[in-house]
């Protein structure tokens, strides 16, 4: 006596684990151009090429996370938190993917190289986004004990704190990403103009990383007040 | 009247055919919805779960299901229709027993979702509508059934939410989730137990003959219900005691040891829910065997006031536990196996809510769906933010599932009504 039972048929797949899962895909993309960006100082070309098509991978497996947890959401299901902001977390957090995977290829084409002064000012750029990205994953990973404490007031507040964390950190990527520039203006005048403009470039990229990653902190924000 | 003196033994024999047929049914199916939860949960195993359906279901079904059997039995029909032709309603019983069976079945094994009540309930109303008369249906206590469809989900909704509410303010979102539940579950058990206890001493007992004087008075009624109340609450103390708290497990999921808390007391919950079950759900096989067996017995007098013979409760209960042996365990085990989204706490909170209305519907003798009150109590936990994800879907496949199942099992109840009138005679 096979039966669909109603009670069984109640319940659909949490969405909670895969998209916490996605974040963590796309931080450790991001993660991997810490490598990349020493290997590219130190112009150790063919292990930065093995990290980018490390980072290529991942960013499609986070892809396909993201494909899936997308197909997995029938707007016919009821959940703590609107489907909409659910899907604009995930859209931002593969962002993180995207931003870094064409970062990597845009180096690794143009053997982009930063001059002494500031290189290792950017190699530390990294490092920061890479903290302000791991701080976002952190809050997402709280999600499945907001969903335990059925969002209580509680834990919100240590969410809220785990986000205000990620707004700090993003901020002074934001500023160490102010120094490179002005630091890379005073060189301007001695250096290839379009390298220049790529380096203007990689920073802009790298510094949207972190951008990324306080948009996943402050629209899982918006996500949780329902 | 001849009719029925001549073929007294064989229309008894078919009532209890019939009924078992019913009952199987029931523990096939139902049974396994209203306890898959705690199945699940993996606080007790099949077998534990057999044997707290065979007890329980019984009890209920025993102390607290004459309000709803007397539905079934004489509230859907009009006896004065059938005062000249008792026969014709013992030909309906014993259709419409056979037509919800057969139809349950029928469903069943087509996995389509159908409710033991709205069929039993479809069919009394369809042979009683149409093979007899469109008065002969008390149209104003089907309209109530009717409404406490949509009622009794509703209901258990709302107390799912405000259970799961206040559990989340006392216990969940705490500093000390552990402690917190270790100090408030019994109050909750308190509660269901209480509940449950009064509205059987009150409305239940009355139709047990030998304890019939209990339920009249309400002091010592409202004592035993508290003495029962803390009964269960000082087994719900003795079981949550020896769990203890164990730090490892809280530092992936802070909330792992409290979830074995209530993990614990869905041994408790699952009793509720087989009670509450067993005082609603039983009557749809008992309740038109009763009739038939108080028309034969008295040789064809539609008697109003007739106490229930405590062989058919046995004929319910044992058919309930044949049909949980023989497929209920397996739908169980699947159901336990599938229902893994709810943790513990929301399935302590929406079986408490589930089991409260099912009781309170079986007071006023309501037929309720108890699987579509468990769908309300889990939709009601859903409303409260506290499940990752609800099919509403489901809501669609249970207006389906009254659309297909009034009719369907109206229309196999008029079938078989005019084949037994043709064997028998009118």
């Amino acid at each position: 006596m096979a039966r669909a039972d109603n009670i069984t048929s109640l319940f659909g797949k949490s969405p909670i684990a895969p998209l916490q899962k996605h974040m963590k895909q796309a931080h450790s993309c991001l993660k991997d151009f810490a490598a990349f960006a020493k290997a590219a100082d130190a112009q150790d070309w063919d292990k930065a090429d093995a990290i980018r098509i490390s980072i290529n991978k991942k960013e499609e497996k986070a892809d396909k996370l993201k494909k899936k947890l997308r197909m997995n959401l029938p707007s016919t299901f009821m959940m703590p938190f609107s489907r909409r902001d659910l899907l604009d977390v995930l859209l931002i957090q593969d962002s993180i993917a995207n931003i870094t995977k064409d970062l990597a290829g845009l180096m690794m084409t143009r053997h982009i190289v930063f001059p002494e002064e500031i290189s290792s000012d950017f190699i530390k750029l990294a490092g920061d986004c890479i903290k302000t990205s791991a701080a976002a994953l952190a809050a997402i990973n709280e999600l499945d004990a907001l969903l335990e404490t059925a969002f209580g007031s509680r834990e919100r507040k240590v969410v809220d704190k785990m986000i205000k964390e990620v707004n700090r950190l993003e901020h002074e990527t934001d500023d160490a990403q102010n120094d490179i520039r002005n630091k890379l203006f005073d060189l301007e005048s001695s250096l290839p103009p379009v390298d220049v403009m790529f380096y203007y470039r990689a920073i802009e990229w790298l510094g949207e990383t972190a951008d990324a990653a306080q948009k996943v902190g402050s629209r899982f924000e918006v996500m949780l007040t329902k | 009247m001849e009719i029925i003196l001549q073929n007294s033994d064989i229309l008894i024999m078919l009532g209890i055919g019939f009924g078992l047929f019913m009952a199987w049914g029931i523990g096939a199916n139902d049974v396994a919805n209203a306890m898959g939860t705690s199945v699940g949960s993996g606080a007790i195993t099949f077998r534990q779960a057999i044997i707290i359906a065979v007890i329980f279901e019984f009890a209920g079904a025993v102390l607290a299901g004459g309000e709803v059997t007397a539905t079934v039995r004489k509230g859907i029909l009009d006896a004065s229709a059938f005062t000249d032709t008792p026969h014709l309603l013992v030909y309906g019983m014993l259709a419409a027993l056979l037509a919800a069976a057969s139809w349950l079945f029928i469903a069943s094994s087509l996995g389509w979702p159908v409710s033991t009540t709205h069929s039993i309930v479809g069919a009394i109303v369809g042979f009683g509508a149409v093979g007899v008369g469109v008065d002969a249906v008390s149209w104003g206590k089907v309209y109530t059934i009717i409404a406490s469809w949509v009622v009794s989900p509703l209901l258990a909704a709302t107390l799912a939410i405000l259970i799961f509410k206040s559990l989340q303010n006392l216990v969940i979102d705490t500093e000390e989730p552990f402690s917190n539940a270790k100090k408030y579950l019994p109050f909750y058990v308190f509660i269901v137990g209480f509940i449950i206890a009064l509205v059987t001493m009150l409305k239940g007992l009355k139709h047990v003959e030998s304890l019939k004087h209990l339920g009249k008075d309400l002091p010592t009624s409202m004592l035993i219900a508290v003495l029962v109340g803390i009964a269960a609450s000082l087994i719900a103390v003795f079981i949550i005691r020896r769990i203890k708290e164990i730090p490892e497990d809280d530092q992936e999921f802070s909330y792992a040891s409290m979830e074995k808390l209530f993990g614990a007391l869905m041994v408790i919950t699952a009793c509720s829910m087989a009670f509450a079950h067993g005082s609603n759900d039983v009557a749809n096989a008992i309740g038109p065997l009763a009739a038939v067996y108080s028309i034969v017995e008295s040789g064809g007098q539609i008697a109003s006031k007739s106490v229930l013979p405590s062989w058919i409760l046995l004929v319910g209960g044992g058919g309930i536990v044949f049909g949980l042996a023989t497929f209920g365990f397996r739908v169980m085990k699947t159901i336990g196996k599938r229902i893994t989204e709810l943790t513990p706490s929301r399935g302590f909170s929406a079986e408490l809510a589930a089991a409260t209305t099912v009781v309170l519907a079986s007071y006023t003798g309501l037929p309720v769906s108890t699987t579509q009150v468990l769908v309300g109590a889990v939709l009601g936990v859903g409303i409260a933010r506290g499940l990752a994800s609800l099919n509403m879907r489901v809501i669609n496949r249970i207006f389906l599932s009254w659309v297909i199942t009034l009719p369907a099992g109206a229309l196999m109840s008029i079938l078989f009504f005019f084949a037994l009138k043709g064997f028998f005679g009118a």
